[in-house]
């Protein structure tokens, strides 16, 4: 019943990243999340594909729905072979009001989820995790 | 002058642009640009930025338009964004993004009453 | 505890000699799949006698009856009790046995840990010392099933009230109201926590994103008992949010108290339009609307 709702797309171009943002969106609703939540979660797919796409040059989404003994979810998992995120700290800490970057884009979409684990090793590649709960 | 693929369209002494589909990044950056060539050309002093057919408004698009104000300011122009949904606007400021420069109204009607306001000053 | 007819000491069934642990566990799951269709034959018997299988069809009976004895030897050969919590949750949430209650569901379980132990204890009753260690192995397991199983229809119970009472405090907590063209209110009234901001903010903003004209918003939080940097910066962030859709939300009733705490907690109140009273607060929205409340003679 669920199984049909895994989803992976490969992130190639630009217009995979509104892909990406679309499928969330759609399966978030699917779930049972409002609109105000359905573009948090869209928004931040966005920027983390985003991130895949620039600093890597390609990615994978995954969205899995989730069930946690009754209390349902998303799980989004974004993941590149790139080079990785150095000072990952720094980074989510980092950014300016007006937009752009790659801290940005990751401490953007960790506020907008409610969970949110990076891991990443230079040279090989970054995954990030991110969850939200109805 | 190729035509740009979102219209922008001219009001006296103002543009008028509403795009209706997805922006993404190629298309951003060539909708900046064409905004920022018309607004030369026509040497007009505001823009009011249709954003009601956008669904959702990450950091790329927030960095355009700030960029597209900035710009604008330089040219003597004012920019007023108009229309923003309320489920971006909410994750706008969840993520901690203003938009630095742009006046805001709620539609396009109280956008270029915005603008006249202003050029009265 | 059965007492053995013999004169052999009675040893607590707790105890097990650890070196043929796995070597009995790896017994009873063999035994119990050999037997299963027996085991599992005898357990549908049984059900139909109580009366637990009235509403299920025939062909339910059979795949059900077989994924849940497969499961539940899954769990004793594994020691992984995933596939019960993911069985037991397509209980509780309806996507199988959905003409069973909760109750015949449990009682049915029940009856499969009796119909279990019997075979167990027939099977091994000429020594009760290997009885008492197999029925230690076999026992924790079955408990654990059956744990497993009412959690989850718990779980699923009290995810529903949860809901529902959300659905409450959601017409609760939001209450907008029209002041006058224009000028719209929000009393706050009580503790504002995190959820409930943010599902004032929610409704506050669609609200706004429905009028053909700009709005002033009036948050009063005169009644507010305290508020702490989370709530505080979320009513901030709602009146950034407000002002980029092209509208006004100022903020009133800020009691000295609380305006302490907020400038202690470092909350950057610039650029927020404050007013002491919900009076004066009205005064600036209609200020702003360029309209005078005047006094006919």
């Amino acid at each position: 019943m669920e199984q049909k709702m895994i989803e992976t797309l490969e992130i190639k171009n630009e217009a995979d990243i509104i892909r990406a943002r679309v499928r969330a969106k759609t399966i978030a609703e699917a779930l049972g999340f409002n609109y105000m939540d359905q573009t948090r979660i869209a928004t931040a797919v966005s920027e983390l594909t985003r991130n895949a796409y620039q600093y890597a040059g390609e990615g994978k989404m995954t969205i899995n729905p989730l069930n946690k003994q009754g209390r349902r979810g998303i799980e989004i998992i974004v993941e590149d072979h790139g080079p990785g995120i150095e000072n990952i700290e720094l980074v989510l800490k980092g950014g300016h009001s007006t937009g752009g970057g790659l801290g940005m884009g990751l401490s953007g979409s960790k506020k907008l989820m409610d969970e949110f684990d990076i891991k990443t090793k230079s040279g090989e590649g970054t995954t990030v995790t991110a969850r939200k709960w109805l | 002058m190729e035509k740009p693929s979102i219209p922008i369209l001219k009001s006296g002494d103002c543009l008028i642009t509403s795009p209706q589909v997805a922006l993404h990044d190629k298309l951003a950056v060539q909708f900046k640009n064409d905004i920022l060539q018309r607004i030369v050309e026509t040497k007009a002093k505001g823009l009011v930025l249709d954003v009601s057919a956008i669904d959702v408004v990450d950091s790329f698009l927030v960095r355009q338009i700030g960029e597209i104000a900035a710009a604008s300011s330089i040219m003597g122009g004012h920019v007023v964004v108009v229309g923003l949904r309320p489920e971006v606007a909410m994750a706008l400021v969840e993520m901690g993004f203003s938009l630095e420069g742009v006046q805001t109204a709620i539609n396009l009607e109280k956008g270029l009453e915005v603008l006249h306001k202003i050029w009265r000053r | 505890m059965l007492k053995g007819k013999t004169q052999e000491p009675i040893i607590e069934s707790t105890v097990l000699i650890d070196v043929d642990t796995q070597k009995l566990k790896r017994e009873l799951s063999t035994l119990l799949e050999h037997n299963a269709e027996e085991i599992r034959s005898q357990w549908i018997k049984e059900m139909q006698g109580q009366g637990l299988l009235a509403a299920l069809s025939p062909t339910e009976t059979e795949e059900q009856s077989k994924v849940i004895y497969d499961t539940c030897l899954l769990c004793l050969k594994t020691e992984s009790y995933e596939a019960a919590q993911k069985y037991a949750a397509s209980m509780a949430k309806k996507a199988v046995l959905q003409t069973m209650t909760v109750d015949q569901i449990i009682t049915g379980l029940l009856i499969l840990r009796d119909v279990y132990g019997r075979f167990i204890f027939e099977w091994y009753q000429k020594n009760p010392t290997k009885w008492r260690n197999v029925n230690g192995i076999y026992e924790p397991v079955a408990r654990r099933i059956l744990n497993i199983a009412t959690q989850a229809f718990v779980a699923e119970r009290e995810s529903t009230i949860k809901q529902l009472q959300q659905q409450e405090v959601a017409k609760l907590s939001a209450p907008i109201a029209d002041v006058w063209e224009g000028v719209i209110m929000i009393p706050i009234v009580g503790v504002l926590d995190s959820a409930r901001a943010k599902q004032i903010t929610e409704s506050l903003l669609e609200r706004i994103s429905r009028e053909k004209t700009e709005l002033i918003a009036i948050l009063s939080i005169g009644g507010i008992a305290a508020i702490d940097t989370k709530t505080a910066n979320h009513i901030l962030r709602t009146v950034h949010a407000v002002k980029l859709m092209g509208s006004e939300m100022i903020i009133t009733g800020i009691r000295p108290d609380v305006a302490t705490t907020l400038v202690t907690l470092g909350i950057d109140l610039s650029g927020i339009v404050t007013r002491s009273t919900m009076r004066e607060g009205l005064e600036y929205a209609f200020d702003k609307l360029k309209l005078k409340v005047t006094k006919t003679s």
